[in-house]
């Protein structure tokens, strides 16, 4: 029992003081953290919280005279449009301003008019690669442009001169249908003839007759664009159809979830044309990104995912645009965000190329080059003549 | 354009014969039982699970597909008895929405369990048969065969078993049958083991064909429905035949239309066969009493 009217005061004064000194910063994540693309999100948002700890045990967010401690909401999207609008509208009922995520290509467009109906959300894409997700205003991204991921795969075949280029998409992949048309120019352009183009879904268990009609063709090369289970189950199919041409996926695939559904062996020699993975950095030696895998290691005796970095570096580009606004209100963090330089982000880990002016974002979107890797025993290896520009 | 025919043929093939093995089983629980039972879609599921579990915990292919089977025909009769009998008198519309109450809560339970990943049990018979026109896998031949066997398995026992007959008594009238002292229950849960064994059977196969994960029940399970109106609902042989049929369909306008339109394709055939012939195109016109 408090005997004092001075003891209570002094009391509620040492928790009002208490309660300044930890002012929280909520940054809201959305992933899929269960769902088909949980290999994907989850390690994601893992990265996010490590480096929010990362973040918060060297000091904090500094604003004017305060350190505030970041703290990450999550919320799954299971990789589904309903459920990721559902996500969002719970993050914001819970008070997050500040948006990290989607990844799936279906889930961005879907949480996009919310964003933009709301001026005082600002939302940092790790993931997705979908073009016109970004508007420059509040809605930015650290992830590639699906154009990056295709500057890869024609750099590529321009490179190895393949004359003769199939390719077969993932009919309901945002990104990769809405560039299409420009990728096929381009192979064409470039002296790549696409001979073929088909088509198939995600959980699509049979891809012979498409395989049988492009095998018949023998192209020098055979592009995937989808994900990494059809991938595996594609290009096991092709080689017992006959297939003898060259595979190159293009898109992010962890050896993990590869090697779940195709052996080494069947793997060997598959070319992969994405801008550099997670595993690549570590690879390379890259002293932050095998700091993170510690750290991950550390925290939640996970491994890093192939766009960890991503998720990592987004939570340090919003401590740059706040530190940088010198506020949490979101306009001004949203005007910061688009006044960053790649030198205001020194803990990034991704070489993000700077726009005019040394800028970090140019309309929304970072420039992060092209690159390709090639599977080699348990896993991808950068490929030596065709590392990033 | 022909020169792809003989292995476009061999793929539609391959493909309806998995068709088929999933339709065996639907299509004798709906016959004699009459259940719509969307869930059996999640007894392959948990019978793919199972084998991939067992085969990575080091038990042989073989022995695996037989515990996995056996774990779901126990599964299928504890579904029976605990989502289907008690609602046994009651409407159609009730045994549907039991069905996809049990087939959401088998695909949350096997997320817990194993997560949703995409996985695949290694091939236990690798290589492939290349011929002059087409080329196949030798793991897939032995899915046809497997399909094949499992027909002839289950007709054997309808037709050559005093358990057969009283199944095939009370799929045609089961006052009578029950008139004649057939036990309904036990023919119930029989029906309900031999409908599980196919479904788990099926699964426990086709982990080293298709990925596994908990949702791969739904696709297969939703082109067996189809099966089972392509070779009318009840008929065995119809059930194979229209597996077959609809691979083939599928192949062919994936092949020789567009990819894009291959489920237009599934449906389509569909429409028309309840258009034209809705008892199925191997199944009989019914009078109902």
């Amino acid at each position: 029992m408090i005997k004092t009217p001075k003891l209570a005061a002094s009391l509620l004064l040492a928790l009002a003081a208490t309660s300044a000194s930890a002012a929280d910063l909520v940054i809201g994540e959305i992933h899929p953290i269960t769902g088909p693309a949980a290999f994907y999100g989850l390690p994601e948002s893992q990265a996010i919280k490590a480096a929010a700890d990362e973040i918060n045990t060297s000091g904090g967010v500094k604003v004017g005279g305060t350190s505030y401690q970041i703290v990450i909401k999550t919320a799954d999207d299971q990789a589904s449009p309903t459920v990721g609008v559902a996500a969002l509208r719970k993050l914001l009922g819970e008070g997050a301003k500040f948006i990290i995520g989607p990844i799936a290509s279906g889930v961005a467009p879907a949480l996009k008019p919310i964003i933009e109906s709301r001026p005082d959300v600002v939302q940092l894409i790790d993931g997705s690669i979908a073009d016109g997700l970004t508007n420059g205003k509040t809605i930015f991204r650290n992830q590639a442009s699906v154009q990056a991921y295709n500057d890869a795969l024609t750099r590529l075949t321009k490179a190895r001169a393949y004359p003769t280029v199939a390719v077969m998409t993932d009919r309901f992949h945002a990104g990769f249908m809405g560039s299409q048309k420009s990728l096929v120019d381009t192979l064409e352009s470039q002296g790549n003839k696409v001979v073929a183009q088909e088509y198939h879904k995600l959980n699509d268990t049979d891809f012979s007759a498409q395989l049988t009609k492009i095998t018949s063709m023998k192209p020098s090369a055979l592009v995937l664009r989808g994900y990494p289970a059809e991938g595996a189950l594609i290009t096991k199919t092709a080689r017992q159809l006959g297939y003898q041409g060259q595979v190159i996926w293009e898109f992010v695939s962890p050896p993990s979830t590869v090697l779940k559904n195709i052996s080494t062996a069947e793997m060997e020699g598959v070319l992969n044309a994405i801008p550099p993975t997670s595993q690549d950095y570590v690879a390379l030696g890259n002293e932050k990104a095998l700091k993170l895998e510690t750290r991950l290691k550390k925290m939640f005796n996970a491994e890093i995912g192939e766009l960890s970095t991503l998720s990592y570096d987004a939570v340090y580009i919003f401590k740059a645009a706040i530190e940088k606004a010198g506020t949490l209100e979101s306009a001004a963090v949203a005007k910061a965000f688009t006044q960053l330089k790649t030198t205001d982000v020194p803990m990034a880990i991704n070489p993000y190329a700077p726009g005019a002016d040394g800028l970090l974002f140019t309309d929304g979107q970072v420039s992060l080059p092209g690159g390709v890797q090639i599977w080699k025993g348990n896993g991808w290896q950068p490929l030596a003549d065709l590392k990033p520009n | 354009m022909l020169t792809m025919l003989p292995q476009q043929l061999v793929n539609g093939l391959t493909l309806g014969s998995t068709y088929a093995l999933i339709a065996l089983g639907l299509t004798l629980v709906f016959g004699v039982l009459l259940i719509p039972n969307f869930a059996h879609g999640e007894l392959y599921m948990l019978g793919a699970f199972s084998t991939y579990a067992l085969v990575g915990a080091g038990v042989n292919f073989w022995l695996a597909v037989v515990i996995a089977t056996l774990i779901v025909i126990a599964i299928g009769v504890v579904l029976d008895r605990v989502v289907f009998q008690p609602l046994e008198h009651s409407s159609s519309l009730s045994l549907m929405i039991a069905a996809l109450a049990a087939s959401i809560i088998l695909q949350q339970g096997a997320t817990i369990a194993w997560g949703s990943e995409p996985r695949t049990t290694p091939t236990p018979i690798p290589g492939v048969l290349r011929m002059a026109g087409f080329s196949i896998a030798y793991f897939q031949i032995f899915i046809i065969g497997v399909t094949l066997a499992a027909w002839g398995g289950v007709w054997l026992v309808l037709n050559r078993s005093r358990l057969g007959l009283a199944i095939r008594a009370v799929a045609q009238n089961r006052g009578a049958a029950q008139l004649m002292g057939i036990e309904l229950r036990d023919v119930r849960i029989a029906t309900f083991a031999i409908g599980a064994l196919l479904g788990g059977l099926g699964g426990a196969i086709l982990s080293a064909n298709f990925p596994v994960y908990p949702t791969m029940g739904i696709n297969p399970v939703l082109k067996a429905f189809v099966v089972l109106v392509l070779g009318g609902i009840g008929n065995l042989w119809g059930a194979i035949l229209g597996g077959l049929l609809l691979g083939i369909v599928e192949v062919m306008v994936a092949g020789y239309i567009s990819s894009q339109l291959q489920d237009v394709g599934t449906f389509l055939i569909l429409v028309l066969v309840l258009l034209l012939r809705p008892q199925g195109l191997f199944g009989r016109v019914v009078l109902e009493r």
